[in-house]
């Protein structure tokens, strides 16, 4: 009945626990608060130290402090004032990407930074599209479903009514959604661009069904946040407050209830006590060359994403942990992944001007479970994608145009529409993080990431690239014109039912460590085919619930109450 | 190249830019003529060449590409990966406008890249995108991930330049006026004009008319 209510009315509706639409500034996009923020001594023992301050941080950070938890994040990157640090174009927000080096290997490196790692305050939801699916039920248990990939430790009932709470917080606004579990979001569909009409005519005529949205950008009245203006830039960092990220979801709200932020930090190591097992806080360092620092906390929550926590949990050696923390079994850094996500744009007698609305429009999980009949497990999403002319030049060039044909083909940019997928790769214990010999300014060994495609994988690339061609085609596009390349990052530090094959239990706690949790993308055993930001934070604000309430801190392990 | 938007400037509508992007975007189109910090003297006509040749630019006035690779490098702005089986991009960089200079001096026996005649520079350039370069510098480096790492600068460097904005019809920044009229029935702004022309480049290029 209750959710009943909500759906007719809308967003009429708030979400509860959580002021941060009402604390921004309606003329200013910096965070409220930040000069009157608290601030921890680093010997003062605090509650909770987050590494990290992206979806799983900021919102772990803002549930826990509304227990009344005093809360620290350390954050790598920078403090935003998006009013002077943001800006209206692409290559002038560089600095929004982790853009320190890491090194890629196997036989499909993946390209690392721009539209999968994030540094600064918000984290890379300050640079996300927009699109928020929720994962489908059968996510949490491919293995034992589809003989692939690996079973959660949790179900997609254990994460519903996380869900729908971080739907409403964002909020979430698109049609009523028929896929997985079906269910409505919180906003109505925003209005479609003439990219999203020309791809949906086409899916129409090709029989993919498509369903406007979901996204994380606000589609009328929410507290001090306002409508999107349907600039474009959502990828450069969202100068309008209108995207959801936890810049203005959580971390506002975060600060109001005492959580300090220290940007520009970072971490070197989870710092361990050999007599106790217990994590005594994190060492860090506050600038280049500066002095290690020990910020004391009760708990420890790593937050880095798929990339870095794999990376600081190898860092942290001790007496009990030699390889790492959490990394007696070697599985410290396995099972990283990354989703497929070709594009194919499509040339247009008419101007489409792809350039104009939020990238994120109209989507697809038609093809997001296994069907037997197309010869390989599980599956692919299908969602609009703008991209803006630097984006669209490396599409060119990768079709392998240079020179005076670039020219031709870039001039016509306003012509073409694109498409892309997102398949739902599948975990590997090679695919992995580890440690390279190459050291940071801070002088921390610097993260190497390799990774291979499966069989598997490739063909369901193969064949979610046929779809969306057909898209086009059926669509009326003269040309077509399709690049390769991959998206998000998920997994590392997974979660589980032992230790041998996971390094985390089912309340996010590293296996024998009574107080160190990951809260990010990186606890994740399978990715599916959706966008992970949602499922992150749902992730956060289920892990913020056990903790506030000490079940996560049952000394088993397994899912008590 | 016939502007297919004559009558279409994204300075226009400058005075609607936000203070930040228009401070940034100033200063890049600053950066023409500014005299280069990371590449040295002897680098500098392979570089300039080098640019000109994959952006097809022979006339003045030109996108700084070159000043904005360069700025890009002396600043250590990189892209946040390196491939493990190549060198950091700054040592890429010389790598490749090396071996541009070796190849040029291979095949036709010019003193440089720079001084090959305009086929000779695409020749070299044509064999370098297809990974078809070897010996000397080249041995140094995984020759197709070097292209997609100097193009990847010089992309960045010519389309984030409003001139470049201009050839494609691209309404630039767009904050805070945001658009009102995104379709779908092909809707312009006031302060966007339709193309003058609108051949295919798929068909142009596939007949060589370029």
């Amino acid at each position: 009945m209750r959710d009943l209510i909500r759906g007719i009315l809308k967003g009429a509706v708030g979400p509860e626990a959580n002021d941060s639409r009402f604390l921004l500034d309606v003329h200013s996009r910096d965070l409220p608060g930040e000069s009157t923020m608290v601030r921890y001594d680093d010997s003062d023992e605090v509650d909770l130290v987050v590494v990290g301050a992206g979806a799983g941080g900021s919102v772990l950070a803002q549930r826990l402090a509304r227990a009344g938890w005093r809360v620290v994040i350390l954050e790598a990157g920078p403090f935003w004032h998006p009013d002077e640090d943001w800006v209206s174009d692409e290559a002038g927000s560089h600095q929004l990407y982790w853009t320190q080096k890491r090194i890629i290997g196997g036989s499909d490196p993946i390209p690392m930074g721009s539209n999968n790692s994030g540094r600064g305050v918000g984290g890379s939801m300050v640079h996300y599209a927009g699109y928020c699916p929720r994962f489908h039920p059968s996510d949490f248990h491919t293995h034992s479903v589809d003989g692939v990939g690996a079973d959660w430790p949790i179900t997609y009932e254990d994460l519903r009514p996380h869900y729908e709470q971080v739907e409403r917080e964002l909020p979430v606004a698109g049609q009523d959604w028929p896929w997985g579990h079906p269910h409505r979001y919180p906003f109505s569909p925003h209005p479609v661009s003439e990219q999203g009409a020309v791809l949906w005519r086409g899916a129409i005529r090709a029989g993919v069904e498509m369903r406007v949205g979901p996204v994380g950008i606000v589609n009328g009245t929410f507290g001090n946040r306002p409508h999107c203006i349907y600039r474009g830039y959502c990828l450069q960092g969202c100068k309008v407050n209108a995207k959801a990220s936890p810049y203005v979801t959580h971390l506002p709200d975060a600060l109001a209830h005492r959580v300090e932020i220290r940007a520009d930090c970072m971490v070197a190591r989870v710092e361990l006590d050999d007599a106790t097992g217990r994590a005594v806080g994190v060492v860090y360092h506050d600038e280049v060359g500066g002095t290690e620092r020990l910020q004391r906390a009760r708990f420890v929550a790593v937050s880095g994403y798929s990339i870095e926590t794999p990376r600081l949990l190898l860092q942290s050696t001790s007496r009990r942990f030699p390889h790492g923390l959490g990394n007696n079994d070697d599985q410290v850094g396995r099972y990283v992944m990354v989703q497929g996500a070709a594009q194919t744009a499509g040339r247009f007698p008419e101007e489409i001007r792809q350039y104009k609305a939020p990238p994120p429009e109209v989507s697809s999980e038609q093809f997001y479970e296994t069907d037997p009949a197309r010869g390989f497990a599980r599956g692919f999403s299908i969602q609009t994608v703008g991209p803006l002319p630097i984006t669209w030049s490396e599409h060119v060039l990768a079709d392998g145009h240079w020179g005076r044909a670039l020219r031709e083909y870039m001039r016509d940019y306003n012509h073409w529409a694109t498409i892309g997928v997102l398949n739902e790769l599948l975990p590997h214990q090679d695919n992995r993080v580890t440690l390279a010999e190459e050291t940071d300014p801070y002088g921390l060994p610097v993260a190497r990431f390799d990774f291979s495609v499966g069989d598997n994988d490739q063909a369901n690339m193969d064949y979610s690239t046929k779809v969306i061609k057909d898209i086009l085609e059926a669509a009326g596009a003269q040309d077509v014109l399709t690049v390769h390349r991959y998206a998000h990052l998920v997994g590392g530090a997974r979660m589980g039912t032992s230790p041998e094959s996971s390094v985390l239990d089912a309340n996010q706690r590293i296996w024998g460590v009574p107080n160190v949790f990951c809260s990010d993308g990186s606890v994740m055993p399978t990715q599916g085919s959706a966008n992970p930001a949602l499922t992150i934070m749902a992730l956060a604000s289920r892990l913020a619930e056990r903790m506030a309430s000490g079940r996560a801190m049952d000394s088993s392990g397994a899912l008590v109450g | 190249m016939v502007g297919r938007y004559p009558d279409f400037d994204v300075f226009d509508a400058v005075e609607t830019w936000d203070h930040a992007t228009r401070k940034v975007i100033e200063d890049r189109m600053a950066l023409a003529g500014r005299p280069l910090r990371f590449f040295t003297p002897e680098e500098e006509p392979t570089l300039r060449a080098f640019c000109d040749t994959v952006m097809a630019q022979d006339d003045e006035p030109r996108v700084p590409v070159a000043e904005f690779v360069d700025d890009k490098l002396a600043a250590g702005r990189l892209d946040g990966y390196q491939y493990a089986d190549m060198p950091d991009d700054r040592e890429t960089w010389r790598l490749v406008l090396a071996g541009l200079d070796e190849a040029a001096r291979d095949r036709f026996g010019a003193e440089g890249f720079a001084a090959a005649d305009p086929t000779g520079r695409e020749e070299v350039v044509d064999a370098l995108a297809a990974g078809k370069l070897s010996g000397g510098s080249w041995e140094r480096l995984n020759v197709t991930r070097a292209w997609s790492v100097v193009m990847h600068a010089v992309l960045t460097g010519f389309y984030s330049h409003p001139w470049a904005w201009n050839e494609i019809g691209f309404g630039g920044p767009a904050y805070p006026r945001g658009f009102m009229r995104l379709g779908p029935v092909s809707t312009l702004e006031p302060f966007e004009s339709p193309g003058a022309t609108q051949e295919d480049p798929v068909r142009i290029v596939a007949e060589g008319e370029v």
